[in-house]
């Protein structure tokens, strides 16, 4: 059965469940991420609750095979970079996690 | 300090979602949270943008659930998460199908009920260690 995709699908699942991430602060970054983003629906934090949530399950992963690759228990922020770099979709947190990287060092 | 961390999304919020996806062994270093908070703060005002866009071409004022899911597949993340989603999908089918087991077995006899617990809480950890193996493979060709 396939219906639309697992991110973009989200509204139409209706199975946005209980939210692990602060309606009010996703609103908060949403209205901050630029000039022409004034007014938002109800209903836009609720799906970026279930959004995020899948981000960061699927970066989690992503980094989590870096550091057993590394045969290492701990997740780093070196393994998090490392995801992002070996993934085309996250090339938009390229210029975040190489300043993260300068910052520590 | 307080204003940057209520830019971003809450650390403990996002450690939590981080340990739902990992094995119980696992640990997390607290800068490695820190830059999964960054990014999927970032994660949203990218998304947002995009859908901002798609709002003002259209000359609508009201950023709304479906411009988001609109925005969501556009940028790509559809094709990306299915394969990781169905896995995630298949251990809660799994889940929900020991809590189902559960709930009728309780109804008849509570001594078996423990023991289908046990031996079925090993099968959904297997479940989801066997496509991060092969997940591997697709890493290693960057570098």
């Amino acid at each position: 059965m396939r219906q639309a995709g697992s991110y973009s699908g989200i509204l139409m699942s209706g199975k946005t469940g209980p939210h692990l991430l602060p309606l009010a602060r996703i609103k908060k970054i949403m209205k901050k991420s630029g000039d022409g983003v004034k007014m938002i629906s109800g209903e836009s934090p609720i799906v970026f609750s279930k959004a995020c949530e899948m981000f960061i399950g699927e970066l989690t992963q992503r980094s989590w095979m870096v550091t057993m690759q590394g045969k290492r228990r701990t997740l780093n922020k070196e393994d998090v970079a490392s995801a992002v770099m070996a993934t085309d979709l996250f090339d938009f947190l390229l210029n975040l996690v190489s300043e993260d990287t300068f910052k520590s060092s | 300090m307080v204003d940057e961390q209520e830019r971003l999304l809450p650390i403990a919020n996002v450690g939590r979602i981080m340990k739902q996806i990992l094995p119980p062994s696992a640990k997390v270093s607290k800068e490695a949270k820190q830059t999964m908070q960054e990014c999927a703060t970032e994660f949203i005002s990218f998304v947002t943008g995009e859908a901002s866009d798609k709002c003002r071409k259209e000359n609508r004022k009201t950023v709304n659930g479906d411009d988001i899911c609109w925005a969501l597949g556009a940028l790509g993340f559809d094709n990306h998460a299915d394969a990781i989603v169905r896995y995630l999908h298949k251990f809660r089918v799994a889940e929900r199908d020991k809590a189902a087991q559960n709930k009728a077995s309780c109804s008849r006899n509570s001594q078996d009920k423990e023991e289908e617990e046990s031996s079925q809480d090993q099968q959904p950890h297997q479940q989801a260690d066997v496509p991060s193996n092969s997940k591997l493979q697709v890493l290693e060709f960057s570098h």
